[in-house]
């Protein structure tokens, strides 16, 4: 048995689900000031007898990074960075750093020493958790290992890496994901020793494991090496909990209509489309892989505003329908007063579109149109930017990067009546899987634990790099690509063992050789392989739709 | 609008001329992760955008291939192409500020008429995408500025005979450097004479003599010229690193040159220092043509960089004087040089396809009238892939009269009728349509 758990703006929702069946399901208020008690609380309700001691696995999804890094509940943290030549990076990064001198360049040679004497005039404000970035570490990350040591020395008892937390190029993402990792450190690990002590409360030993921004997992204690993946989750298990329900075939667009926003995603091939960008926290890019979404302020509860002849729908909530005992019309109530949807009183949401003025259906048509449009437009821009998305080879351009949607799916309470509006509007068959109204728990319980890890060998220079795993190691024997692949795989199993994650297939997610030449002639080549173990879920769910 | 940057980077990863060639996979690789390393493509100030396909015509607004071009180059080529092209739209439609074309292969090597390779290029990106803002956006004045130590001669070729392009090229002196030419002297067709600026620098010409000759000459030209458009050639092949040439200028030089230059398009031409310079180039003609601060942009390795001899400050202490001369009195001479030659001029060109070792032999004619005239070229080539050929072109410049046209075409026929081309073409310049007679 698998328990999810999602704590959501609104609503925490739990399931558990059995045998590929969400036997057990509820919904509770969130309570912002208190998560944990949120998340307890949601627990308790599906927890059934006898139930503990089942669970094969405790997967969670909270909001509790997100709202530590929203709210600026941040912990201090020393930050130093060896930046080496290039861009000025003064206001790139959310605190002022102390910079090191000392420089690697683009191949992984380190062309200047890092100073460790330049710590001296910091040390009074070195404080318990540090994070530490140098441009190029990827190639080599031997530097921000020195620092790491001689933190350790002024007494700091965490130093989150760059190279460590991402083997990607992007000096200034890595440096913001190492400064937000060490600055919710505290906050996450405290929240996850309370979250153990109330398993262990109820008897339960299942391994838990947290969602991250990438719509993966990890084991609770993988996570606490890298709490800033476990931003921005309820986005990430929507789109899961579509995957579990629905995993559209054909290439499609989802969207999750909530009581105040639409999250919408592409699929292909049955999974969803990642960004090309790393998440933006407070204004700052970080290595933090998400999908590529969009978040718009239009949902089943919207406010209606009149705006000359036609209406502004959203972004502020209104409250609950008219036809359900609100107070004032919804985008909801002109749903049921347009035939899209029927639920709640229809007379009630009739009147409450008539207070507009006119004749409440073609009102309630124009107001429809009005969130149509404004969904369309985002989709619209959601296209155009993965048409154009840099592409560096000839083959690519001439290939383009289209994605052609041939279908809607929809989710969430609000999804009925808009997506089937914009099916009509886009000319797209829709979708509505059942049990949509608890995707984001089901979407936890089912997400598989992902590990992702890059490979660089150079053989002019005779090594070849795991960044994540820090050292560079001289170059077997005969090295090929081939060989790269095996060593990149086992590592990646090897690690995989290390968090107790169950074993998967690894893939290989991209690739690229270069032949390199110097003086005229051939001297060798260089090869990046990123492999990482297969995403997405463990199964699919169905689930009966409830009323909540 | 905002200080912004349209950076078309286009690496081309799977094109190559031959393994091992100086324009190889690998040539924009360590510039590719210095770029993506530095997080340069986060920056709002920089906005990255993807190359289109340049259509054919575009293409033949600057050249005539023979037998044609779509039969010499590759698909890769309409790609960089179309990267300017891409570049020069964000300009226009002002979605950016400036753009800069970090595109591969390059072209200003490339002549108005192709029977191959030469010098790296197959078509000239730069005069393709004057003739597209012409044609698109009726841009009339423009300045290109030439940076690759190599001299433009494809470029010269084509904006030889225009006086709305003013064409500036410093280089290494062509008595030490391929393609050899370059000289003051080549300065224009009578009707465009001065607006072709040749500066030949002397080997090792570093920093310092590099914006002596910026500040004392160039900058004055393009005062007076007032261009509605600069664009900027940006080889970087001056670096003091670069394995084909001799020169001394640095990442710092050459950034602080696009500050002051501050062109509206830049797009990529030569440079093969591709682990020293590049990605330090690169970063900093970036980071200046976005308005940031490139201070901080200094090669880690300046073990190969040697001071600059005092002859080269004086070679450009001459040329500012010489060639300020030519350009300042380009008028009075224009007028007394089309006098001389009354409404004909003739030039005759050998030209070095060094790539395929194609020897071509042309007649240039430009027939003179008060809307600008036309111009014919007989051209023969041996050695091309085609085996030995040889073509009777007509060019008809976009501010032809009817009557020039109508000249131009019966030139062609009677051409034709003559029977001694294997083909009689007509360019059209302002839609890129060739027709064959």
């Amino acid at each position: 048995m698998l328990l999810g758990i999602d704590v959501g703006g609104t609503f925490t929702d739990a399931v558990i689900i059995k045998d590929e069946m969400v036997i057990e399901q509820a919904k509770v208020a969130t309570d912002h000031k208190n998560v944990l008690k949120s998340i307890i609380e949601a627990l308790d309700r599906v927890l059934f007898k006898g139930a503990a001691g089942d669970l094969e696995r405790v997967a969670i999804s909270s909001t509790i990074v997100t709202n530590a890094l929203t709210e600026n509940k941040l912990e201090p943290v020393f930050l130093a960075v060896i930046t080496g030549p290039g861009m000025n990076v003064e206001d790139k990064f959310p605190v002022k750093p102390c910079y090191l001198s000392g420089c690697v360049d683009h191949r992984g040679k380190i062309t200047a020493s890092v100073k460790l004497e330049e710590l001296q005039e910091w040390k009074d404000t070195i404080g318990n958790v540090c994070a530490v970035s140098g441009k190029f570490a990827v190639r080599d990350p031997e530097q921000e290992y020195k620092v790491e040591r001689e933190l350790k020395s002024y007494g700091s008892s965490k130093v989150f890496l760059g190279s460590e937390l991402s083997g990607e190029l992007n000096f200034i993402r890595r440096t913001n994901s190492a400064y937000f990792a060490a600055a919710v450190y505290k906050i996450f690990s405290d929240f996850c020793q309370k979250v153990k002590q109330a398993l262990a409360d109820r008897y339960i030993n299942a391994p838990v494991y947290i969602l991250k921004a990438d719509g993966g997992t990890l084991p609770l204690e993988a996570a606490l090496e890298q709490p800033v993946e476990a931003v921005f989750t309820g986005p990430a298990a929507s789109v899961l909990g579509i995957e579990a329900l629905a995993a559209p075939g054909v290439n499609s667009i989802s969207l999750d209509v909530g009581g105040t926003t639409t999250d919408i995603a592409f699929w292909e091939g049955g999974l969803p489309l990642m960004a090309k960008k790393g998440a933006v926290i407070n204004g700052y890019s970080t290595a933090v892989h998400s999908f590529h979404m969009r978040s718009i302020g239009i949902g089943g509860d919207s406010k209606i505003t009149k705006d000359g002849d036609g209406y502004r729908v959203g972004p502020k909530r209104e409250g609950p329908a008219a036809a359900v005992g609100g107070s004032a019309p919804t985008l909801s109530d002109a749903f049921i007063v347009g035939g899209y949807v029927e639920f709640g009183d229809k007379n009630k949401a009739l009147d409450a579109i008539a207070t507009l003025g006119g004749n409440p259906e073609t009102e309630a048509e124009k107001i429809v149109q009005a969130a149509v449009s404004k969904i369309t437009a985002t989709i619209e821009e959601m296209l155009i930017t993965w048409a154009k998305q840099p592409v560096y080879t000839v083959n690519d351009v001439i290939r383009g990067t289209e994605f052609v949607p041939k279908q809607l799916t929809g989710v969430g309470g609000g999804s009925m009546g808009l997506v089937n509006a914009l099916g009509v509007a886009m000319g797209l068959p829709v979708e509505i899987p059942m049990g949509a109204m608890v995707a984001n728990a089901i979407g936890a319980a089912v997400a598989r634990p992902t590990l992702s890890a890059e490979l660089r060998a150079d053989t002019t220079e005779g090594y070849y790099l795991i960044p994540e795993s820090g050292k560079r190691q001289p170059l077997p024997k005969k090295f090929n690509e081939v060989m790269a692949r095996n060593l990149l795989s086992e590592w990646l199993k090897g690690q995989a063992e290390k968090w107790k994650i169950p074993q998967e297939e690894t893939e290989l997610i991209s690739r690229e050789h270069f032949r390199t030449v110097h003086g005229y002639y051939d001297i060798g080549d260089i090869y990046s392989l990123r492999m990482q173990l297969k995403p997405g879920i463990l199964h699919k769910v169905s689930c009966g739709e409830v009323k909540i | 609008m905002k200080d912004t940057l349209g950076l078309v980077f286009f690496p081309a990863f799977d094109w190559m001329i031959s393994p091992g060639h100086p324009e190889r996979q690998e040539r924009l690789l360590y510039t590719r992760d210095q770029l993506l390393e530095e997080g340069l493509f986060d920056c709002e100030e920089i906005k990255e955008c993807r190359p289109r396909i340049a259509q054919i015509n575009d293409l033949q607004r600057a050249h005539i291939g023979v037998p044609a071009v779509d039969k010499l180059i590759t698909p890769a080529h309409l790609v960089s192409a179309g990267g300017c092209l891409t570049a020069a739209d964000a300009v226009m439609k002002k979605e950016v500020k400036r753009a800069f074309a970090l595109v591969r292969p390059p072209g200003h090597h490339a002549m108005r008429v192709v029977h191959g390779i030469r010098g790296f290029c197959i078509v000239n990106i730069e005069a393709i995408m004057v003739e597209y803002l012409r044609s698109k956006y009726q841009v009339r004045k423009i300045a290109v500025v030439d940076t690759d130590v190599h001299h433009g001669d494809g470029s010269q070729d084509i904006f030889y005979h225009d006086p709305d392009t003013l064409y500036i090229s410093f280089h290494q002196d062509g008595r030490t450097l391929y393609p050899g030419t370059g000289f003051p002297d080549e300065a224009g067709s009578p009707a465009a004479w001065g607006t072709n600026i040749n500066l030949p620098l002397l080997p090792r010409t570093g920093d310092a003599g590099l914006h002596q000759l910026y500040d004392g000459l160039i900058s004055h030209i393009l005062e007076d010229f007032r261009p509605e458009l600069i664009i900027n050639s940006a080889g970087q092949d001056n670096h003091f690193s670069d394995p084909l040439a001799s020169m001394s200028i640095t990442a710092q030089g050459y950034a602080r040159l696009a500050d002051k230059l501050k062109a509206d398009i830049a797009v990529l031409e030569g440079g093969y220092s591709i682990e020293n310079a590049l990605p330090y180039v690169n970063t900093g003609i970036i980071l200046a043509m976005a308005g940031m601060d490139y201070s901080k942009v200094v090669e880690p390795d300046l073990s190969g960089l040697y001071g600059q001899d005092p002859r080269c400050s004086k070679r450009v202490e001459e040329l500012i004087g010489q060639v300020g001369e030519i350009y300042f009195n380009r008028t009075k001479v224009s007028r007394q040089l089309l006098e001389k030659y009354g409404g004909i001029w003739q030039r005759r060109k050998s030209i070095y396809y060094d790539e395929e070792g194609i020897r071509e032999q042309q007649v240039e004619t430009v027939r003179y009238c008060s809307c600008g005239g036309y111009f014919t070229i007989q051209t023969e080539a041996a050695g091309t892939r085609f085996g030995n050929q040889n073509a009777f072109i007509a060019c008809v410049p976009r501010n032809a009269c009817a009557a020039c046209r109508q000249k131009a075409h019966d030139e062609a026929l009677a051409e034709k009728k003559r029977g001694r081309w294997q083909y009689v073409l007509v360019q059209n310049i302002v839609d890129g349509f060739i027709e064959t007679i």
